[in-house]
This record gives C-alpha cells, sequence and structure tokens, in this order.
C-alpha cells in the first residue's frame, strides 16, 4: 500500500468510533427528530450503517490479502 | 389446553428439534481435539457470522436491552455503539490472531499467550482465569431463561426446574457435538430470534402507538430525561457512557469462547468479510430498544431488575398462548446456544492449558477430546450450582466478568505488534489490572467520581504495567515468526 492509501485507511478506521465516543456529547439532544427517533439515537444508528461502509471500502484498499 | 400448556410445549418442542437437527447435521464427523474445539478451523464466512453472532447475541443482551431501555433510557444506546466499535477493531485484531493460530496450531486463548511470550505458565494462568470468567457469564444466561420460562408457564410452574432440565440437555449436546453442533444450532436459533425480534420491535410499537415518532413522542411527554444522556458527572453520564463503550468495544472479542470462533475461521479474509457485515446484526438490538420502549409506556412502573421482563410480558398480556410460546423458545434458544460455546471455551481452555500443559495430563488426542468433554459437564454443573444458590447477586458477577475478560486484550494485541514484550509484563499487567478491578470492586466505589468505568481504570493501570516492565526488562529470545 502506499502512504496515501495507509492514510485514507487509518481515517476510515477512526471515523466510525470517533462518532460513538468522542462525538456523543455533541448528538445528545432529542431534537432534531430522524425518522421519529430521537437525535442522539438517530446518530448511533448513522454510525452503526456507516461501519460496514467504511469497513468495505477498507476491504476494497487493502486487496485481497494472501493468506 | 391452558396456556402455559401450550406455550410451554412450543418451547419443549423448538428446543428439542434444534438439538435433535443440530446431532443429525455432525453425525458423521469424527471428534479429534481440533474438530472438537475449533471445528478443523474449515469455517468459511456463512458458519463464522452464525457462530459470532450467536456468541455475542445472547438472551441477556435481548432481556437486558430492553430491560436498561426501559429502566435508563438513552444509558441502554451504549449496547448499540460498543459493538459497532468492537467490529472495526476487529476488523484489524481477528484476522492477525487467526493467521498466528492457523501458522502455530493454536487451540485456545491459553495457548496464544503460551505461544506468544514463549510461556507455558503465563498459558496455565490465562487458562485457568478464562474458565473462572465464564461461570458467571454462563450462570447469566440461566437467568435469562429462567424469566422466559416463568413468563411462558404464565407464573404456574417453578422454573427453575425447567431452566436445570433444559440447560443439562444443552451440556449433553455439547458433549457429543463440539464447535460444530453450535454452529449449526445457530443457524435454527438466529431464524427464530430475528422474527422475534421483528414481532417484539416493529408490529408490537406499531400495534400500539402507530409509529416510532408518535413513540417516542410519548416517551418523551411522560419521562422528558429518558432520550438523552444525563451531563452531571455520575452514573449513566455522557462520561459513563463513552468510557463504557471504550471499555467493552475493546473487550468484545476477549472472551474464550471469541477465541474458539475466530481459529474456526477458514482463513483471515472470511474474518475480514464478517467483521464488515456483523453491524447489520446490530438492527436486532434497535429493534428490542423499541420493544422496550413500548414496554415503558403500556406496562409501567416495573423496578430496574424486574424491566428485563418488560416486553415478553407485554406479549404474554396482549397475545395468544402460541405467540408466548415462540417468543420465549426464541429467547430459550438465545440463552442455551451462546451458553454451549461458552461451555466448549470454558473446558477447552481447562483442558488444554491448565491440566495438559500445567499438569501433563491428557496429552493424546483421544484422551483430550474426552477430558474436554467430561469439563464441559463439570462447568456445566458448577454453573446451575452456583446459579441456585446466588442467582440475587448476577449483575455484580457481571461486571467482573467484563471488567477481568478486558484485561486479557493488552496480552492480544502486544503479543501481535510488539516483540519485547516478556511473559512476565503481561502476567503483571493482568495481575495490576485485576487487583485494580477488585479493589474498586470491594471498596463499593462503583459508580466511580465522574461516572468513568472502572474496567477502563484497571486497563490503563494494566497497559501502564505492561508498557513499563517491558521498558525496564525487555525480552531477549526470539517470538517465533509467523510465515506469511
Amino acid at each position: 500500500m502506499t502512504k496515501s492509501a495507509r492514510a485514507l485507511r487509518l481515517v476510515l478506521a477512526c471515523v466510525v468510533p470517533a462518532m460513538l465516543t468522542i462525538g456523543i456529547p455533541f448528538a445528545n439532544r432529542v431534537e432534531p427528530r430522524i425518522f421519529g427517533l430521537p437525535f442522539l439515537l438517530a446518530w448511533i444508528v448513522l454510525g452503526m450503517i456507516l461501519a460496514p461502509v467504511s469497513l468495505s471500502l477498507i476491504y476494497r484498499l487493502e486487496g485481497r490479502r494472501h493468506t | 389446553m391452558s396456556p402455559a400448556v401450550v406455550a410451554l410445549s412450543i418451547v419443549g418442542l423448538v428446543v428439542g428439534g434444534t438439538i435433535a437437527f443440530a446431532l443429525f447435521s455432525v453425525r458423521r464427523i469424527p471428534m479429534d481435539p481440533h474438530q472438537y474445539i475449533v471445528a478443523g478451523r474449515s469455517f468459511g464466512a456463512f458458519f463464522l457470522w452464525l457462530l459470532l453472532a450467536g456468541e455475542v447475541y445472547t438472551a441477556f443482551t435481548f432481556l437486558g436491552a430492553a430491560g436498561w431501555a426501559y429502566s435508563y433510557g438513552a444509558a441502554a444506546f451504549y449496547i448499540l455503539a460498543y459493538g459497532t466499535i468492537g467490529y472495526v477493531i476487529g476488523y484489524f485484531l481477528l484476522p492477525a490472531i487467526s493467521e498466528v493460530g492457523h501458522a502455530r496450531g493454536l487451540l485456545t486463548s491459553g495457548d496464544f499467550f503460551a505461544d506468544r511470550f514463549g510461556s507455558r505458565r503465563l498459558g496455565v494462568a490465562v487458562g485457568a482465569l478464562q474458565f473462572f470468567f465464564l461461570i458467571p457469564y454462563v450462570t447469566l444466561q440461566l437467568t435469562g431463561l429462567q424469566i422466559l420460562l416463568t413468563i411462558a408457564g404464565y407464573d404456574a410452574y417453578d422454573a427453575r426446574v425447567g431452566v436445570s432440565i433444559g440447560f443439562l440437555l444443552m451440556a449433553l449436546f455439547v458433549f457429543s457435538a463440539g464447535l460444530r453442533g453450535t454452529a449449526w444450532a445457530s443457524v435454527v436459533k438466529d431464524g427464530l430470534v430475528l422474527a422475534a425480534v421483528i414481532f417484539a420491535g416493529v408490529a408490537l410499537p406499531l400495534k400500539f402507538f402507530g409509529s416510532y415518532g408518535a413513540m417516542f413522542d410519548q416517551v418523551n411527554r411522560a419521562h422528558p430525561t429518558w432520550l438523552t444522556l444525563v451531563a452531571t458527572p455520575t452514573n449513566h453520564s455522557v462520561i459513563w457512557f463513552v468510557t463504557t463503550v471504550a471499555l467493552t468495544a475493546i473487550g468484545f472479542f476477549a472472551g474464550p469462547q471469541n477465541m474458539a470462533a475466530i481459529l474456526s475461521a477458514r482463513d483471515g479474509n472470511v474474518l475480514r468479510k464478517n467483521a464488515i457485515w456483523m453491524p447489520v446484526y446490530q438492527v436486532v438490538l434497535l429493534l428490542v430498544f423499541f420493544a422496550g420502549f413500548a414496554a415503558l409506556l403500556i406496562v409501567p412502573g416495573m423496578k430496574p431488575g424486574a424491566a428485563d421482563q418488560s416486553f415478553v410480558l407485554v406479549v404474554q398480556r396482549y397475545y395468544p398462548a402460541w405467540v408466548v410460546g415462540f417468543i420465549a423458545a426464541a429467547g430459550s434458544l438465545a440463552a442455551l446456544v451462546p451458553a454451549s460455546g461458552l461451555l466448549l471455551g470454558g473446558a477447552s481452555n481447562l483442558v488444554k492449558n491448565v491440566l495438559g500443559d500445567g499438569f501433563g495430563l491428557a496429552t493424546g488426542d483421544r484422551a483430550r477430546t474426552l477430558a474436554t468433554r467430561i469439563a464441559v459437564l463439570a462447568l456445566a454443573l458448577l454453573a446451575l450450582g452456583l446459579w441456585l444458590v446466588y442467582s440475587k447477586t448476577l449483575v455484580d458477577l457481571l461486571l467482573f466478568y467484563y471488567n477481568g475478560i478486558t484485561q486479557l486484550m493488552p496480552g492480544l494485541i502486544f503479543g501481535l505488534v510488539w516483540k519485547r514484550v516478556g511473559a512476565g509484563a503481561i502476567g503483571a499487567g493482568i495481575a495490576g489490572g485485576l487487583l485494580t478491578v477488585l479493589t474498586i470492586f470491594y471498596e463499593h466505589a462503583d459508580p466511580t467520581p465522574w461516572g468513568i468505568n472502572i474496567g477502563l481504570l484497571a486497563l490503563a493501570v494494566n497497559v501502564i504495567v505492561v508498557v513499563t516492565v517491558t521498558l525496564i526488562w525487555p525480552r531477549k529470545d526470539a517470538v517465533a515468526e509467523v510465515a506469511g
């Protein structure tokens, strides 16, 4: 992997964990409601949806490994 | 027929049928330790998904997640957050562990420590620790089972008898079928659990409130503080949430049952693909929260411990007995199938690392398979006995399981990335972490100041000890290189 690909991988890997830890104090509110869900819950659900997205991007970036 | 007979018969038929199906599926597999404990390292993406999902999403998760949403509101969301982060960590960690496992022929987490740090004694200690931590975790599943059987029996029977019978049947099942049996049983379990939570999390809220928006409006009106975390530094505060998510995400794959699943994978790519798609399974937990919030409005006023049964109670009150039967059957499988994986994980560590490497007993293939089977039964009886005597103090025990098992994580990670770490450093780190947990535990200082999770404090102590010892006394002998 090139240096920039490694950096991109690191960023992709950190997005969801950051959203669901240090992002929580900023998302700790009821309004605005998203599809009826309170904002805090919707924020955590968004993290849950982004996790497969970011991980499959990383998987493509790495290519199939020889194991 | 009385509703109790209908519901309990369905539970009995489903559990019995699942066991029979799984036994039938493994009938031609000859059992040696590799087959029995890690299924011959042959699992592809599908079985691995079932196995990992089976061990992560247990009856206690379902009942507990709904119960927490009912009793504490937004604090419950931590369950959704930590699993998601756990999979991101797992994407990188699990393939690395599995590659070492394949190259070095490892069977248990005790093996991993013995191999990476070149110390049989460390392997013995880790194997013994894993065994003891698992007992309360198995015991918790029994409490989940008791709640379900009590409701399915419409309070007419002593559920402890049913729990004992069901659990001993499951122990005998593991005795004969090993890890492959657990994976096959997970096929049935996951299908039923999915149907049950879709019912509880979709049909139930829509029937009573019309839409999720309307339901959350009502929750917000009745309990204005329920849908956000409290800002004041205390239990269930924002700081508590963030530190608890961090600890439980780090410890997500630290249990011996997870190690068995990791080592059963065919190769690292199977584990990577699993880590990508496992977060999708978390939708199940989201639906369980909905069921918990619905129950809060439909059957208000339950105490925190009792609230674990809240949404099943709603089903019992407003739906016919056969629906209750199927929900309770799904929940019973969600208790028993993971318990079977736990029994196997604990027993294999005890036999391979403590009896085998520690005392030189049962080292041949046949003897080791037999000894693991006997240890499965012994662990089952121990857990059942503990549960019958001390069923009240389980939440404390669960806390100890998570806080304790996470102390193995520095070893799992340093064993992969830092060659200078020796067995002494890892052992001292684990000891330091466990002492921290025990001190805070017995001082009753939980919640700690600012609501910081005690396990995370202990983990910090652990890592500081490992790093300090390693910098002073770095390891000199070489670690076995992993090919590839």
